[in-house]
């Protein structure tokens, strides 16, 4: 993406997150802020100081990265020129307003494409620029609840459970990032921009989470679905293991007869309560083996249990948590974790790239990426080297707010 | 923004076009959004080899079995014929794909597979390592045929390093990479929350933002590439402000449920029938007084106990149980409606008839119906999101195994109807898995 210009009119989670993959492939993101307040995100704890500088949140730090801050009110008249005068030279404008905000703010689509034809325009919302539910307020639970398979999510018993915090938001910016890509080819070839209008009710309605094939499948039999028990099949289940862990395993049918060697139970497959795996569905079966397998998992660290699976052709994994997940011998091996710098947060470990370019013998690393910006870092900086303003104009406006 | 007056214009992906060698979610969400947008995407198949989980989980599941129903299933609950070409597993995102079979097994499998490389923009794959190997899928070996030649590889820990090799599905990776510690239902262990497949539609769209960075660079510097997009390493990124807590703490968090890191109260709350909920996020004091209010139960509306949202946090049990009280005697999609027309985010955990019957999904026209010739028609979600400059539709229907043979053999490759045939008889021409497989 290198030599993009981007304009990013996002704040929270989804928009932001969108724009720092754009940045992270080489897209100049210049990140737009309200000035003295900034991104809420900026505000979101937990934060690496004492939270009143609004540099230090982590969510702030991790979604910003590589970008430049350039604070600008909008709402004022030489703020809006501001803004006109970049989206001239922009390739991609990415908002996450309300729909409607940038109407009112002299900054639609139709008004945009005025000062720039070729420009790719990515709207993302709540549930989409038009319908019946357009106002509607969102969060990330209430999203996944009424678009993602929360249904499917959680025990069968329980409340319908949420996933980790921000996936929905991500999973959202992350198709924004690729919504834009795709039409920005398509504007490049033609000349002609666009406006994209996605949104989380839509993308977490048809993504291939479980939810669009329940969709189809509700037409093809009429099921309505729910939580599924992780022990659907013997063998299956999250186990409680030696060193105090937990493993997670899936047995697929032709698999169960691997399983039963691996935890040494062979002798299982000559009867014929056993033998197929129609006997094996039966429920008794089900309970009868678990068993036998939780006894197995007691007797092994999460280390040995993933070695037999996965010499046994099962599928498994260690439930681990972040402090494992950094010392991962795998992980290490691949330099995946890194530190960046941050002037007020200090040094801090960030996750590498969703995907790996490697141009030439250059292994692009993250910690070669600038920190998140410190609030309208880059102002004077974009003002007077793209704009040719002079520091008298800068500071005018910056007495009356508008920077 | 749909309207019936847009001028046709030409899909942006319209001349790209792709070897599909992706099975199971994860790499097929990739392809279905590039075909999407206009992207030629051909499954390369085989009908000597049935990778599991695709084309359905058994390429000839009993009808017992089918009958037994989960998410999967197949029309009527009947496998009919070619079970392969009726599965709900498949048929959901093998929309806008062509399908043809060719036996990479054996050396003209592999002449074939030449000339389909030349031929072509590029080739997206979600195996294990050395099914691969097996296929003959290296970028030493494709970037030689074609120099301008874009490879997607996504295996779940990438290229290299001790679990290269490691089989497993998405959501067996979401456990090793630390995301089941991150979610479930508080004081409970990992064995109450159930799984995630998360990782498979994240997966997807990385493979496709990864694809079109392939194509800017072939177009940027007349080189083709090979990209790595680890699922593991892409899905570990959208966990990552929970590796940069870590960093600042090194503290393990506890399971919050469906509780809020900054709001309260947050939840999901029963209603009237069986399996009826609805979430509810507090994001402000104004939208507390208004649920407050419409509770009307005194002692939430006027006690100072809830009226920040500090307070409100440490009373969430309290309010929890005033909240589900009032829940559970309401329709969740009317209660849905009441909250939101108050002002409060609010939604019904919807299931599939839900889904089908919500107003504002119907009316940006979000189903799109296609018609399958063995499996019928059926209403899917739209394209995913919309243009202002194109009306973009869903074009066909899945394809049946091998549908689109004679297309790729004779137009695209250029093969006589004497090959053709040739390659019939030798086993890489077919619609149907061999009868060896189950």
């Amino acid at each position: 993406m290198s030599g993009l210009n981007v304009l990013d009119l996002t704040s929270n989670a989804a928009g932001p997150y969108c724009t720092r993959l754009l940045a992270d492939y080489g897209a100049s993101v210049i990140k737009i802020e309200i000035p003295n307040s900034g991104d809420p995100a900026r505000k979101v704890p937990p934060f690496f100081d004492d939270g009143e500088s609004g540099e230090g949140s982590s969510l702030f730090m991790f979604l910003n990265t590589g970008k430049q801050s350039l604070t600008l009110d909008l709402k004022d008249k030489r703020g809006l020129e501001v803004i006109k005068k970049l989206i001239i030279n922009a390739d991609i404008l990415v908002e996450n307003f309300r729909p409607g905000v940038m109407k009112s703010l002299s900054l639609d689509y139709e008004s945009v494409r005025q000062l720039n034809n070729r420009i790719v325009y990515t709207s993302i919302s709540n549930f989409g620029q038009t319908g019946p539910h357009r106002d509607w307020k969102g969060s990330d639970l209430v999203l996944y609840g009424m678009g993602g398979p929360m249904i499917n999510t959680g025990h069968p018993d329980k409340e319908p459970l949420q996933l980790a915090n921000y996936l929905p938001s991500f999973h959202v910016g992350a198709t924004a990032a690729a919504a834009t890509s795709i039409a920005l080819w398509g504007a490049e070839d033609t000349g002609e921009g666009d406006w994209i209008d996605i949104n989380f009710f839509e993308t977490l309605m048809g993504h291939i989470d479980r939810r669009s094939t329940a969709l189809l499948n509700h037409q093809y039999d009429g099921t309505i679905s729910t939580r599924p028990p992780v022990a659907g099949t013997p063998g299956s289940g999250i186990w409680p293991t030696a060193d105090g862990g937990y493993f997670f395993t899936t047995v697929l049918a032709n698999r169960f007869p691997a399983m039963a060697k691996m935890i040494g139970a062979e002798h299982l497959l000559e009867d014929p309560l056993w033998a197929t795996p129609r006997a094996r569905a039966a429920p008794e079966r089900l309970d009868e083996f678990s068993a036998m397998v939780i006894l197995w998992m007691l007797e092994h660290t999460k280390t040995e249990i993933r070695d037999e699976v996965e010499k046994a052709g099962v599928y498994g994994g260690p439930i681990n948590n972040i402090g494992e997940l950094l010392q991962d011998k795998h992980f290490k091996e691949r330099n995946f974790f890194q530190k960046i710098k941050h002037p007020v947060s200090g040094s801090v470990i960030y996750p590498g790239y969703n995907f790996r370019m490697t141009v030439g013998d250059h292994e692009q690393d993250i910690s070669d990426r600038r920190p998140a910006p410190l609030l309208g870092e880059n102002t004077d900086e974009i003002l007077s080297n793209q704009l040719g303003m002079d520091q008298s104009t800068i500071e005018s406006l910056r007495k009356a707010e508008v920077v | 923004m749909a309207s019936k007056d847009k001028p046709h214009k030409k899909l942006p992906l319209e001349g790209i076009r792709i070897l599909d060698f992706t099975v199971v979610w994860a790499g097929p969400f990739a392809t279905q959004l590039l075909a999407e947008w206009g992207a030629e995407v051909i499954r390369v198949e085989s009908t000597k080899f049935f990778p599991s989980t695709t084309r359905g989980t058994l390429a000839r599941p009993s009808k017992e079995l089918v009958q037994q129903g989960g998410i999967g299933g197949y029309p009527d609950k009947d496998p009919g014929e070619r079970p392969w070409n009726r599965a709900a597993l498949f048929n959901v995102h093998a929309r806008n794909k062509l399908s043809m079979t060719v036996d990479l097994t054996n050396p003209e499998g592999q002449e074939i597979f030449a000339d389909l490389v030349s031929k072509s923009d590029g080739l997206i794959e979600n195996n294990a390592i050395a099914t691969m190997e097996r296929a003959g899928v290296s970028w030493e070996k494709l970037s030689k045929i074609n120099p301008e030649f874009v490879l997607v590889r996504m295996p779940a820990f990438g290229i290299s390093g001790p679990y290269k090799s490691y089989r497993t599905f998405g959501s067996h990776m979401e456990s090793l990479v630390g995301h089941y510690s991150l979610f479930g239902y508080q004081g409970e262990t990992p064995e109450a929350s159930g799984t995630s497949l998360f990782a498979d539609p994240a997966s997807g769209v990385a493979g496709a933002l990864a694809f079109m960075s392939g194509l800017r660079h072939r177009r940027n510097t007349g080189k083709g590439i090979q990209i790595e997009t680890a699922t593991a390493e892409n899905f570990v990124n959208q966990l990552g402000p929970h590796i940069l807590n870590y960093s600042m703490k090194e503290e393990i968090p506890e399971y919050m449920g469906n509780r809020h890191p900054v709001y309260a109260p947050q939840g999901v709350y029963p209603c009237k029938g069986e399996d009826r909920w609805i979430s509810i996020t507090i994001t402000d004091d104004s939208e507390w007084e208004k649920l407050s209010s419409l509770i009307g139960e005194v002692e939430l509306s006027e006690n100072d106990d809830y009226d920040n949202v500090e307070k409100r946090r440490m009373n969430h049990d309290v309010i929890d149980k005033h909240i589900s009280n009032w829940t559970a005697n309401h329709d969740s999609i009317e209660l849905m409606n009441i909250l939101q027309n108050n002002g409060i985010p609010a939604g019904a955990v919807m299931n599939e008839k839900d889904a089908f019957e919500d107003p504002h999904l119907e009316q940006r026209n979000y189903w799109e119906e296609l018609t399958h010739p063995e499996a019928g028609t059926y209403k899917y979600p739209g394209v995913l999101w919309k243009s202002n400059a194109i009306d973009n539709k869903l074009r066909r229907a899945a394809p049946r195994l091998g549908e689109d043979n004679e297309y790729v053999y004779k137009t695209i490759l250029g093969y006589s109807d004497e090959q053709y045939e040739a390659y019939e008889k030798n086993g890489h021409i077919g619609m149907d898995y061999d009868d060896s497989i189950q």
